[in-house]
């Protein structure tokens, strides 16, 4: 096992597996206490069709895909601003409209392109140095702004016409938590690809909100437990040579249910549910 | 009314609501600093609309509504860290992972503005409002495990952490029983005395706060009366508002009947 850590390749793919476990985990909170789950299923399929449209065309797939993760989530905040269609509603019209452009650029393809399944599926062992610097530059980025914007993003997520009211500019940071969300499933495609990005964003937070009551905590339980999971999920990938994606997911899952069952609020539940 | 002092909130001829669906018309209040107003009147009549336009999320579509020394014509206005506002009951997701403090020091983020951190000094702050409304032995317990009358204490503590000058309710004892009413409203009553705040309380219990208010603001759509209780709850006047769904009885209590129905 040391041998293989030996390798450019593998410190590489580890160090890509802990800043996008980190990064998922950590938005992940806000995205789960907000209820924005959907919107980053919505956004992760809307990234994929700009980076099948980049190799389409010939233009960097990275840059597409923030261009259309952005254009869904900023579509779907004003609609839901305004009032006009529920946000599960237009998302999910979004979502299957970017999937079909998605297909639609996959048809239009030539040859068959091995690269554009890697960012469908996720592929954190073949990530390259360049990859590697957009992951770590976003990363920084993204956290950085969570990092100077955190309270205001937990009251937005608590109550966001509570914050409005007391002065907090809260549609601009909702729409800011939106920016963000679309930026992690952009830095997060190539490791755990379009179609899992989501688990990473829900499930170590919702393996968190199972254990605790406070919101610093949350935090930093989800951040432990998506960081632990990448890395332990890529170890088991390159060792047992299973796809990363699956092996992370999937490690993330047995632990977000071992969670529930020993979850402190569970058992609150049971003697409420006795004490009746 | 005519007040030798300056009104802190002042609605002149203001009307709230869409283009076709208008919530208040034509609405024109003065309300003075350290008054204790009670809302009241049928569901539907603009009791929420007329405080949410005092927290400045909604600007007047005719009119003007001053706050403080602002014309709030915009919604971009800089007057609300000044208000602590608790919310009706049911908005707010009561099994959030937040503890008791964590939940009264969002009361100082709007005041702290962007980019600066709580420090010691708005911890002191968070923990003498929770102290203000007895909960402070509370601070380190979730909030989803409190009874529904002790998180209605925590969050006018986060409007107290707010340090602010106008107080505003909305129906903060729906859904309480009986104890619990009574105790939210006698703490009410007891931070107006003594810090001198200005409340705005909007309820269906008149009967609770008849005697507590100092002027009774009645709404339906339109503003009725905005007078002392005992000018305000006769007959003839709540008759306009409530038509037969209200009851006087001969012991003096109000009974909407509307009330009732509906709880």
């Amino acid at each position: 096992m040391l041998d293989l850590l030996a390798y450019d390749f593998m410190q590489r793919s580890l160090l890509a597996a802990a800043m996008v476990g980190g990064l998922c985990s950590v938005i992940g909170v806000f995205v789960v206490l907000r209820g924005l789950a959907f919107v980053g299923a919505g956004t992760s399929h809307a990234a994929f069709a700009g980076v099948t449209l980049g190799y389409l065309m010939g233009w960097p797939p990275l840059l597409l895909a923030i261009v259309f993760g952005l254009a869904t989530v900023w579509i779907t905040g004003w609609v839901e601003e305004r009032g006009r269609m529920k946000l599960d509603v237009s998302i999910g019209i979004l979502y299957t409209t970017t999937m079909a452009l998605a297909i639609l650029f996959i048809g239009l393809m030539k040859s068959y392109n091995a690269e554009v399944y890697g960012y469908l599926f996720g592929s954190v062992l073949s990530v390259t140095p360049e990859e590697l610097s957009v992951i770590g530059a976003l990363t920084v980025l993204v956290l950085g702004l969570l990092l100077l914007f955190s309270k205001e993003l937990y009251f937005i997520a608590f109550d966001q016409e509570m914050a409005e009211a007391s002065g907090v500019p809260a549609r601009q940071i909702f729409f800011l938590l939106l920016t963000l969300v679309a930026l992690t499933v952009v830095v997060s495609l190539k490791t755990v690809g379009a179609i899992l990005v989501f688990a990473m964003i829900l499930i170590p937070a919702s393996t968190a909100y199972q254990l605790t009551h406070s919101l610093a905590t949350l935090t930093l339980y989800s951040a432990t437990i998506g960081i632990f999971t990448s890395i332990a999920g890529v170890l088991i990938s390159a060792f047992w040579d299973v796809p990363s994606g699956p092996a992370i997911v999937l490690l993330a899952t047995t632990i977000f249910f071992i969670a529930v069952f020993f979850s402190p609020k569970r058992e609150r539940r049971i003697r409420l549910l006795h004490s009746h | 009314m005519s007040d030798p002092r300056e009104p802190i909130i002042r609605f002149d001829h203001a009307s709230f609501g869409f283009p076709g669906l208008i919530a208040l018309k034509d609405i024109s209040l003065a309300i003075y600093e350290g008054e204790f107003i009670g809302i009241i009147g049928p569901n539907g009549s603009g009791k929420t609309t007329l405080c949410r336009a005092v927290l400045g999320l909604l600007a007047p579509v005719e009119g003007h509504l001053h706050i403080f020394d602002c014309a709030c014509n915009e919604l971009r206005c800089h007057h609300r860290a000044k208000i602590g506002y608790l919310p009706q009951k049911g908005v707010v997701d009561r099994n959030f992972p937040v503890t008791v403090l964590e939940t009264v020091m969002m009361g100082r983020y709007g005041a702290l503005g962007l980019f600066k951190r709580p420090g010691r000094k708005d911890r002191d702050i968070a923990q003498e409002a929770l102290a203000q409304v007895g909960m402070d032995s509370h601070k380190d317990h979730s909030l989803g495990q409190l009874s529904g009358g002790q998180q209605q204490r925590v969050f006018i503590a986060r409007a107290l952490a707010q340090q602010p000058k106008v107080l505003i309710l909305d129906e903060p004892t729906t859904g309480l029983d009986i104890t619990a009413q009574h105790n939210v409203i006698e703490l009410v009553q007891q931070l107006h005395d003594e810090l001198k705040l200005t409340v705005l309380l909007i309820t269906h219990d008149i009967n609770m706060i008849r005697s507590r208010v100092d002027r009774l603001v009645l709404l339906k759509t339109r503003l009725f009366a905005a007078a002392p209780p005992a000018e305000v709850l006769k007959p003839e006047i709540l008759h306009q508002v409530y038509g037969k769904d209200l009851v006087i009885t001969e012991k003096d209590l109000v009974i909407v009947e509307d009330y009732h129905h509906h709880h």
